[in-house]
């Protein structure tokens, strides 16, 4: 534990010295603000759904890129050459650079608070709605960072890392719109059943499903258990 | 102490290293030398866990690298090829983060950063960024962060490139001050280095260990036998009669000047007795007679081929 918290450390403070995530920031906080005067103006509702349904989505795109250096600049760069003759368990380094994101993702999270601020100084927002809205949010990021995490471990190139990890989350995002458009009753169940849409738009409407909720878990998991299997398999290549 | 046996790795078809083996015990500096792609990395690389071996064994410490990959680990000291730095961080914040990764105690920490700070040059460097630092002084990171931990192993791949004279003869004193009491291997290009840091020299090429032994021994393969460089005081040719002596096996023509032979001569057994004798009877001066140490160099050609030294 105590070296995947050495981990998490200087991950957060690479990050922060590197342009990247002060780029990330503005971005993000600019989508942010935008996405929520698109919501207030379009249907003049006291309501956080709309900036959180399509943040979501720009996450997708955003992440990638802020995880890309995470393994592919080590390898380049002969650092994952120091960490992989440390003592220091892969699980370890793993969840270090993981979780140092997340959190990042938390504090971008936490400075979008002003949203729900305003609408409470102007209007009645729900809460609740509010509340599962930026659950969704945070499950989001934790999937969408482990897939990033996993497409760097595949590359030497951050920027490839960061397009490979776009293209491992696009699916999720086009399967929405393509379960509306398949005839077949199956493949619209499972397009449905992949599609971050359905999981997150349950909660961007107040619903808390535990089967959304595993949906997002199982996702990091699994993206985190293919990083693993990743550079585990770097030593016998 | 180290023991690699029958080492071999291949990336698909093509054998990197095959079938190395050598032991190096405590107290003991081992040079690694051998041209460009001739396996000392691979090697290396083998030796800290970073890589399997397709076939062979290799102990560490004590532990077997393949099986105890852990306990390897935390017992070898390891500077790559290229300092492995994190150039967004300042000296302090990098060495303190190895030491955490190291689990080096909380209570020792501080006094163990500021100790190897400052017996690789480093006082005053805490708070300057990696990125800043000179090529030099990013190698100095580099040992430093590879013996934060104090391990009884040190694997140093080409561990001063890059340093300027000065550095050189700091840091070259420092390793050997550390194998009083550990196990080093170190890879490099520079035969000098080998000759002033190393007991013994393992030379590889094309994946194979062409030769390991003392740094002497490497030096007497040259030309199978003495060398001595002849100066005699005459404009007659005197090769061959010199070649016809009990003790010499060949005679080399350097050349004459001013009405002095110049010859290289490779004997069986000291000769110096027997052209005293001949110059004596043919009557003419002997300027010079001077033993030829042969160089590392010159060794090192014969057993990998001049082309592919660089």
């Amino acid at each position: 534990m105590g070296i995947a918290w050495a981990i998490f450390k200087k991950e957060l403070r690479v990050t922060f010295v590197s342009p990247l995530a002060w780029v990330f920031l503005v971005a993000f906080l600019f989508l942010a603000g935008l996405f929520f005067y698109m919501g207030i103006s379009s249907n003049g509702e006291a309501s956080t759904r709309v900036m959180m349904a399509n943040l979501s989505i720009a996450l997708m795109f955003l992440l990638p890129m802020l995880t890309m250096r995470h393994f592919a600049e080590e390898a380049r760069s002969g650092t994952l050459e120091l960490m992989m003759t440390a003592p220091v368990p892969l699980w370890s380094l793993i969840v270090g650079k993981w979780a140092s994101t997340v959190a990042l993702c938390l504090v971008l999270l936490l400075m979008t608070g002003l949203f729900p601020a305003i609408l409470a100084y102007y209007g009645e927002p729900d809460w609740g709605v509010v509340a599962t809205g930026y659950l969704g949010l945070v499950l989001c990021c934790m999937m969408f960072v482990a897939a990033g995490v996993f497409s760097s471990s595949l590359t030497e190139e951050p920027v490839a890392g960061g397009l490979l990890g776009v293209l491992f989350l696009m699916p999720f995002w086009v399967t929405g719109p393509a379960a509306e458009m398949v005839q077949s009753a199956t493949a619209r169940t499972v397009l449905r059943a992949l599609a971050l849409r359905t999981h997150m738009g349950a909660m961007s409407k107040g619903v808390v499903d535990t089967a959304d909720v595993s949906w997002f878990l199982l996702g990091t998991a699994g993206f985190l258990f293919l990083t693993w299997r990743s550079l585990e398999s770097r030593r016998w290549r | 102490m180290i023991v690699a046996e029958n080492l071999t790795k291949r990336f698909g078809t093509f054998a990197a290293v095959q079938g190395v083996s050598f032991e190096v015990g405590t107290g003991q500096i081992v040079g690694f030398i051998g041209p460009n792609g001739a396996g000392k990395t691979t090697t290396m690389r083998m030796l800290t866990g970073f890589i399997p071996a397709t076939e062979g064994t290799a102990q560490v410490a004590g532990f077997d690298v393949f099986e105890s990959t852990m306990q390897v680990r935390s017992r070898v000291g390891y500077l790559p090829e290229t300092p492995p730095l994190y150039m967004e961080l300042s000296v302090g914040q990098y060495l303190n983060f190895i030491a955490d990764i190291r689990e080096v105690g909380r209570s020792v920490k501080l006094r163990r950063i500021g100790a190897v700070m400052e017996a690789v040059g480093l006082e005053g460097f805490e708070n300057k960024l990696l990125g800043s630092l000179s090529k030099g002084y990013r190698q100095r990171v580099g040992l430093a962060q590879a013996i934060i931990h104090d391990p009884p192993v040190l694997i140093l791949d080409e561990p001063t490139s890059g340093l300027d004279p000065n550095q050189l003869v700091g840091i070259r004193s420092f390793i050997k001050n550390l194998a009083a009491d550990r196990t080093v291997i170190l890879s490099t290009h520079i035969l000098t280095e080998v000759e002033a840091l190393c007991d013994r020299a393992i030379v590889i090429d094309h994946g194979r260990v062409v030769a390991d032994d003392t740094i002497d021994g490497l030096r007497n393969r040259v030309g199978e036998g003495i060398r001595y460089r002849v100066e005699l005081g005459t404009t007659r040719p005197v090769a061959v009669a010199l070649g016809q002596l009990s003790r010499v096996s060949q005679v080399e023509d350097l050349g004459s000047q001013s009405g002095v032979a110049r010859l290289m001569v490779h004997a069986t057994e000291d000769p110096r007795a027997e052209i005293a004798e001949l110059a004596k009877v043919e009557g003419f001066a002997v300027h010079a007679m001077e033993r030829h140490a042969p160089s590392l160099e010159e060794a090192f050609l014969g057993l990998v081929g001049d082309e592919r030294w660089a």
